[in-house]
């Protein structure tokens, strides 16, 4: 209808445009090229970079099609609209469709798709597949809520507290497991920095391979809701030489073998006020502080030490400062639920002793 | 056919007279006009409901380790959040809502196929989302709309949430076969499969989804159901079960159920579009096939939510390619829709407004769509604030701005009024640069470490020197958020005033070319009559309009 046809369908003024988006979609570009990924999260695995590669793929080709769809909406928007006082009922170009144009914004896409396919094959492998290079496979075992870790030539585990050596693959058996299978939920191991992650699922053993490229901590956290403390499920990865690796190893066989000859921990002179902050940071999210029946996750802790219905812990020891010192310090795990040990909750001895003296104060 | 032919066809039909009495019309009605409202009032409430819990969750993350919430009562509140917005929000006010109340009008028919099923349909919604709602008495679901077990199994609500979301699913599934039968039986004659509104094509793609995919979600509840509440051991591994077979079953429906959340978004783009841009829709057919090809392959992508949940890597490939396959029938979607624009004669209107806040911000949430395809890239993204911003983009960027499109478009044929403009305007913008301001800054959150579903986000950043930064992004995000929520009080004013003082519509105040609009406003019991001839596609602007046997003074000139 308001086609004119002497004058060409792509203007002067449209090429102008599409010039200054192609300048604006390049300098975008050339920062998606230069951005520093490795300065905001660093590449702390082998694997980490080339997820990174992927991810600055993505990204370089996804400027283009946002600069170009929302510069020519705008562009469009302003060029064709009708002003106030101008014929309203008036129409548009009747040009219905134009084969060649989509035919190209049809096959464009699939190309850079195909490529982004080949791309992702190429890098999947290097996180899944085993190969003879691990050094040696390590269980991980999520819990309510926490992250366990067994060493071959350890006895005990490590709860929340996973080393390595730098520069040697490792293979972790992930699962998820409770003292009563019934209590285990899905949990999952995530460690930013390496670009790695793999659900914690009861019942099934998925093992994931990881060579750390950078010495450092790092934060393994939960991204599987397992319960209340799903937030605060966040580990530590200490990657380290493995001279220093080495020494943490003898150190942590050492200390499990002197385990038993350990002094006590003095409970006495505990501060109730410094307990009680504690408490807040530490404990609510499974306790509260009203009667036993007013359950979180476990009991409430309101009247511990004084309350005639369950005059015994749930190690069926009595209600005193030493058992309930013992629990807070040891942790629990037994068929009515599972609590961390003092080393997860990264608790001193002194807290052990706040902690108790607080929860001598409370009475309900 | 020719035309006689067509005219003998059409002089069979005729008119019921309307019923009589309160009931009988507005409650337990058996007209599509008065079910879509019912539908539209409805999830109107639990939008209101649902929104009220983001914003719950949005004030408990403005600061690390905020003590407003429990933990428990944090996760209930997103569950439930979750589950609403999906269930009772955008999928009833997408199919119940806009199917019922456009496209029986768009093929020419005088209701839907089976016009007490539409009702039984409707009336099986709000007991469902109250269901859902009285979980909270109980203790709510905790673990998110996706309900993973075993951790599911130990909320009491969970039972609860069960029944509501199975009576939606199926009420879902009724909906989809009715409209099914009414789309390919009751088409007005004249009215081939090419000259059919592209609204009723999403809607036709959208009624298989329901019909098919929602049965898989009825049997995967049905199980979580009788595991709760009589211990037979489905999903939970310590008594034999699978948990990931949930994962399987439940996603089996939620992929396809994405579609059925953002294809009749497409289609009321579609239809906004050229009314406004008083142009043919570029690719009319690329858009309705396109519409098809997305709906087939839906059926085939959903492991990509479990990439990380210890699937082998040659199963993982299949449903990495195929989800990147997705993108290119919704970029030709996308590039088509830009072109329309191009060489139209465009009135800035508040509903196409909305449509270009539907480009702008369903592109973005497209293009993460495809990063969350690439299995690498999945792996450190799942289950990340970086999903939380994905599907926000697709879903509040996609279908909510598509739903206020259509509101605003549709209001005078539901009401006979018009919205105002000016306060339609003020609406848009706020709620578009509020939505931006809520979900951009989610991407680069969930990039660098935040998982999705934590009440505290202080102990995850211990040791890195990231958390002052997370920290103020969070309050930035729940300032944007609580904004967001007040540009709905914008809408809800509007929407009361045009009771009173809204302008008065006529039966076609756009000037728009498809049949809703080729009848008075709000359309008779009867809605056309004499039924309508259908002699081209609707959207040749230009051109004398492509119908026969309607009344001429109806083709009137827009008035804004």
């Amino acid at each position: 209808m308001n086609e004119t046809r002497s004058q060409p369908l792509l203007d002067t003024e449209f090429w102008s445009v599409t010039v200054l988006l192609t300048v604006i979609s390049a300098l975008l570009m050339w920062g998606v090229v230069i951005f520093p990924i490795d300065a905001w999260l660093p590449e702390a695995s082998t694997v980490s970079k080339d997820i990174d590669f992927i991810y600055r793929f993505m990204a370089f080709f996804s400027v283009p099609i946002l600069v170009y769809v929302n510069g020519y909406i705008v562009y469009f928007m302003w060029r064709y609209h009708v002003a106030k006082g101008e014929d309203r009922t008036a129409t548009g170009s009747d040009i219905h469709d134009h084969p060649g144009l989509e035919a190209a914004w049809t096959i464009v896409p699939s190309i850079l798709m195909l490529i982004l396919g080949v791309l992702s094959y190429v890098v999947l492998p290097k996180y899944y597949l085993a190969s003879a290079a691990s050094v040696a496979t390590i269980e991980g075992i999520g819990h309510t809520f926490f992250f366990e870790f067994r060493y071959p030539g350890l006895a005990q585990p490590v709860d929340n507290d996973l080393h390595l050596p730098v520069g040697k693959q490792v293979t972790i058996d992930l699962t998820s497991s409770e003292p009563d299978i019934r209590n285990a939920v899905i949990h999952s191991f995530w460690v930013p920095e390496f670009r790695v992650k793999q659900d914690m699922i009861p019942g099934m053993i998925v093992p994931i391979h990881i060579t750390p490229a950078r010495i450092g901590t790092f934060r393994i956290i939960c991204t599987e809701f397992c319960g209340v403390g799903h937030s605060d499920m966040v580990g530590k990865v200490v990657v380290e030489s493995q001279s220093d690796f080495d020494n943490w190893f003898k150190s942590e066989q050492h200390m499990q073998s002197n385990g038993a000859t350990q002094a006590p921990i003095s409970i006495a002179g505990g501060d109730a006020a410094a307990g009680g902050q504690k408490f807040a940071a530490k404990c609510t999210t499974c306790h509260g502080t009203g009667a036993f029946a007013e359950r979180k996750v476990g009991p409430g802790l309101g009247n511990l030490f004084h309350d005639p219905d369950h005059p015994t812990l749930v190690t069926g020891k009595p209600a005193n400062a030493d058992d309930v010192a013992d629990i807070i310090e040891h942790g629990f795990s037994g068929d009515l639920g599972t609590m961390p040990n003092m080393q997860v909750n990264q608790l001193t001895p002194k807290d052990v002793a706040n902690l108790v003296a607080y929860l001598e104060s409370l009475h309900k | 056919m020719t035309i006689s032919e067509l005219q003998r066809e059409a002089s069979h039909a005729h008119i019921h007279p309307p019923p009589q009495g309160f009931v009988s019309r507005y409650v337990i009605s058996f007209d599509h006009k008065v079910i879509a409202v019912q539908y539209f009032i409805t999830s109107g409430l639990f939008f209101v409901l649902a929104g009220l819990l983001a914003e719950m969750i949005r004030a408990q993350l403005m600061q690390p380790h905020n003590t407003l919430l429990s933990a428990q009562t944090f996760s209930e509140a997103y569950s439930v959040h979750g589950s609403a917005m999906v269930w009772l929000v955008i999928i009833p006010v997408l199919t119940g809502g806009f199917g019922n109340l456009a496209m029986p009008l768009m093929i020419g028919a005088r209701d839907v196929a089976f016009p007490w099923l539409n009702m039984f349909s409707f009336w099986l919604f709000p007991p469902a989302g109250i269901l859902v709602f009285l979980s909270f008495l109980y203790g709510a679901p905790q673990a998110g709309w996706t309900e993973y077990p075993p951790v599911s199994l130990h909320t009491p609500g969970t039972a609860l949430w069960c029944a509501g979301i199975f009576l939606i699913g199926v009420s879902s599934t009724i909906t989809g076969i009715n409209f099914m039968v009414t789309i390919i039986k009751m088409r007005a004659p004249g009215m081939t499969w090419t000259r059919m509104p592209l609204f009723v094509w999403a809607t036709l793609v959208t009624a298989f989804l329901s019909a098919i995919a929602t049965a898989n979600l009825s049997a995967a509840l049905a199980a979580l159901f009788i595991e709760k509440i009589f211990h037979v051991p489905f999903y939970d591994p310590a008594n034999g079960g699978s948990p990931v077979l949930w994962q399987h079953v439940f996603w089996f429906y939620s992929h396809p159920a994405v579609y059925i959340m953002i294809l009749p978004a497409f289609g009321i783009v579609s239809e906004v579009l050229p009314t406004f841009v008083r142009r043919p829709i570029f690719g009319y057919r690329a858009i309705a096939y396109s519409s098809v090809a997305i709906g087939l392959v839906s059926f085939m992508v959903w492991a990509h939510h479990m990439f990380t949940s210890g699937l082998a890597q040659w199963v993982q490939l299949p449903f990495m390619i195929l989800t990147m396959a997705v993108g290119i029938p919704t970029g030709i979607k996308i590039f088509s829709w830009v072109a329309t624009l191009w060489r139209g004669r465009i009135r800035l209107s508040t509903p196409l407004l909305f449509v270009i806040g539907f480009l702008s911000c369903f592109t973005f949430g497209g293009i993460t769509g495809v990063m969350l395809a690439s299995v690498p890239a999945d792996i450190h993204e799942h289950a990340t604030y970086f999903v939380i911003a994905h599907l926000h983009y697709v879903l509040f960027g996609g279908s909510i701005f598509g739903i206020f499109a259509g509101l605003y478009y549709w209001w005078p044929k539901m009401t006979g009024r018009l919205l105002d403009e000016r306060l339609g305007k003020i609406h848009f913008w706020v709620m578009f640069l509020a939505f931006n301001a809520t979900f951009l800054p989610m991407h680069w959150l969930g990039l660098l470490g935040m998982q999705r579903r934590v009440a505290f986000y202080d102990n995850q950043f211990e040791g890195t020197n990231l958390l002052p930064m997370v920290a103020h992004t969070n309050v930035f995000v729940s300032i944007s958020a609580f904004v967001l929520g007040l540009s709905m009080l914008i809408f809800a004013y509007n929407a009361l005033r045009s009771a009173t003082r809204g302008q008065v519509a006529g039966p076609n105040p756009w000037g728009a070319r498809t049949l809703e609009w080729m009848t008075s406003s709000p359309p008779p019991y009867y809605n056309f009559a004499e039924i309508p001839l259908v002699l081209h596609g609707p959207y040749d602007y230009g051109k004398p309009l492509p119908y026969a046997n309607i009344s001429q003074d109806l083709a009137t000139e827009p008035v804004d």
